[in-house]
C-alpha cells in the first residue's frame, strides 16, 4: 500500500464522520459556524497526526497490555499542547471552542486510529493516515459549520450572504440543527455512493 | 514478575516524557496567555469605564462582599479608573446565577455619582438568537445613565421599565438583577472602594 492510499482513505472511503460515524460529539457541538468547524477540525487533525506519529514510533516498545493507557497519555499530552498554544496565540477561537478543546482527548477517532492503524504501521504511513483522516474530519466540520452558519445566521465565514433583510433560521445553530444537517448530508452521501 | 516491571517502566517512561514536554510548552506559553487574559480584561474595562488615564487593572481593591452557600467569603475585585488622579468610575464583575442556561457574568462600570456608565457581558451561554441578545450593543445601552433610586429595576413584564427581550424574559431579568446587585454593592461598600491605596497585586 502506498502513502497516497493511506491518505486518501480518510478523505472519502473511510471518512471518520460520513462513513464510520466517529467523533460525533465535537461534530455536532461546535459546528455553529464555518470558522469554528475549521478551527476544531484543524486542532483535531493536529492531535491525530502527532499521536499517530508517536504511537507508530514507539509501537515496538509499548507493551500490548498497557497500550491503551499509553495511547491516552500521548493523546492527552498533545491535546494539552494544542490548548495552551491556542489560548496563547488564538484567544478568540479558544474562547469559541471552549470546553471542546480538552474534550478532543475522548474523540474516539484519535484513539481508534492509534489502535487500529498507527500501532501496526511504520511512522510514514501512520502520518499519511493521520493527515488523511484529519483532512476528512476537518472537511466535514467545515461543510457542516458552513451550512449551519449560512442558514442560521445568513453569513459565511462572518460575511453577510443574504443581506440584512434575511430572517435567520435559529433552529440551524441550535443543537437540533446539527442533527438535521448531518442527517441530510449522510443521506446525500449515500445517494451519491449508490450511483 | 519480569513482564510486570516492564509494564511499569514503559508507562512511567511515557508519563515522564509527556510531563517534560508539557512543562516546556507551559513555560513557553505562560507569558502570552497571561497577556491575552490581561488584554481581555482591559478591553472590558475600557468598554465600561469613562475615559481614564491610569491602568485600572493595577489600581484595584478587593473587598469581601458576601458569602456563598457554604458560608465561604466571596470577594469582589473593584477596578478603579482615574483621570488626572480623579476617580472617574469603578468597574467590577457581577455574576447572575439565574440565567436561562448557566451563569451570566456582567462587568458593570459605575460613576462616582452612583449611575451606570456602561455594562459589558463577559460570559454567557444563553440561547443563540433569543437570550444572546443581551450582549448586543442596543441592549447594553439600555443601562447607561440608570441609577438605583431614579429607575425601576425590573423588566416591563414585572412592572419595571427594562425591555425583557421577546422569548428571553429570563435572560433579561437575570441581567437587570445583576446590574441592580452591582449598584447595591457599590452603595454598600463605597467608602472602602474609593479609599486610596491598592490592596492587592496587579492582575490578581
Amino acid at each position: 500500500m502506498s502513502l497516497a492510499t493511506d491518505f486518501n482513505r480518510g478523505i472519502w472511503k473511510e471518512n471518520a464522520v460520513f462513513k464510520l460515524l466517529l467523533g460525533l460529539c465535537p461534530v455536532l457541538a461546535v459546528t455553529t459556524s464555518a470558522e469554528n468547524g475549521l478551527g476544531m477540525g484543524l486542532a483535531t487533525a493536529f492531535v491525530l497526526v502527532c499521536s499517530n506519529a508517536v504511537v507508530a514510533l514507539f509501537r515496538h516498545l509499548i507493551p500490548a497490555k498497557v497500550r491503551i493507557p499509553c495511547f491516552i497519555l500521548i493523546i492527552a499530552s498533545f491535546v494539552t499542547v494544542v490548548q495552551l498554544v491556542m489560548e496563547a496565540y488564538a484567544y478568540d477561537l479558544f474562547q469559541a471552542l471552549g470546553i471542546f478543546i480538552p474534550l478532543i482527548v475522548c474523540n474516539c477517532l484519535i484513539l481508534g486510529r492509534a489502535e487500529a492503524f498507527a500501532s501496526k504501521h511504520p511512522v510514514s504511513h501512520a502520518v499519511a493516515d493521520g493527515l488523511g483522516m484529519g483532512a476528512g474530519f476537518t472537511l466535514v466540520l467545515f461543510i457542516l459549520g458552513g451550512i449551519r452558519e449560512l442558514f442560521g445566521a445568513g453569513e459565511f465565514l462572518g460575511f453577510s450572504i443574504f443581506g440584512a433583510g434575511y430572517q435567520p433560521v435559529i433552529l440551524m445553530i441550535l443543537p437540533p440543527g446539527a442533527f438535521i444537517t448531518l442527517g441530510l448530508l449522510l443521506a446525500l452521501m449515500n445517494k451519491v455512493e449508490k450511483r | 514478575m519480569k513482564e510486570f516491571s516492564r509494564l511499569i517502566i514503559a508507562l512511567t517512561l511515557i508519563a515522564a516524557i509527556a510531563g517534560g514536554i508539557l512543562a516546556a510548552v507551559e513555560s513557553m506559553t505562560r507569558e502570552p496567555i497571561a497577556e491575552q487574559r490581561r488584554l481581555q480584561m482591559l478591553r472590558a474595562l475600557s468598554a465600561v469605564l469613562p475615559e481614564f488615564d491610569n491602568s485600572p487593572d493595577s489600581d484595584t481593591t478587593t473587598i469581601v462582599t458576601g458569602s456563598d452557600r457554604q458560608g465561604r467569603e466571596v470577594e469582589t475585585v473593584f477596578y478603579r479608573g482615574r483621570k488626572e488622579e480623579q476617580l472617574v468610575g469603578t468597574a467590577f464583575r457581577v455574576v447572575a446565577p439565574d440565567g436561562y442556561s448557566g451563569n451570566i457574568a456582567v462587568m458593570v462600570g459605575i460613576r462616582p455619582d452612583h449611575s451606570v456608565h456602561a455594562i459589558e457581558i463577559l460570559t454567557h451561554a444563553e440561547t443563540p438568537g433569543l437570550g444572546d441578545k443581551i450582549s448586543e450593543p442596543w441592549y447594553k445601552a439600555l443601562f447607561v445613565d440608570k441609577a438605583l433610586d431614579s429607575n425601576d429595576w425590573r423588566v416591563k413584564k414585572d412592572g419595571g421599565e427594562f425591555d425583557q427581550l421577546t422569548g428571553a424574559t429570563i435572560s433579561a431579568r437575570a441581567v437587570v438583577g445583576a446590574v441592580r446587585t452591582g449598584l447595591e454593592l457599590y452603595r454598600e461598600h463605597e467608602d472602602k472602594i474609593i479609599a486610596q491605596g491598592v490592596t492587592n497585586e496587579p492582575g490578581n
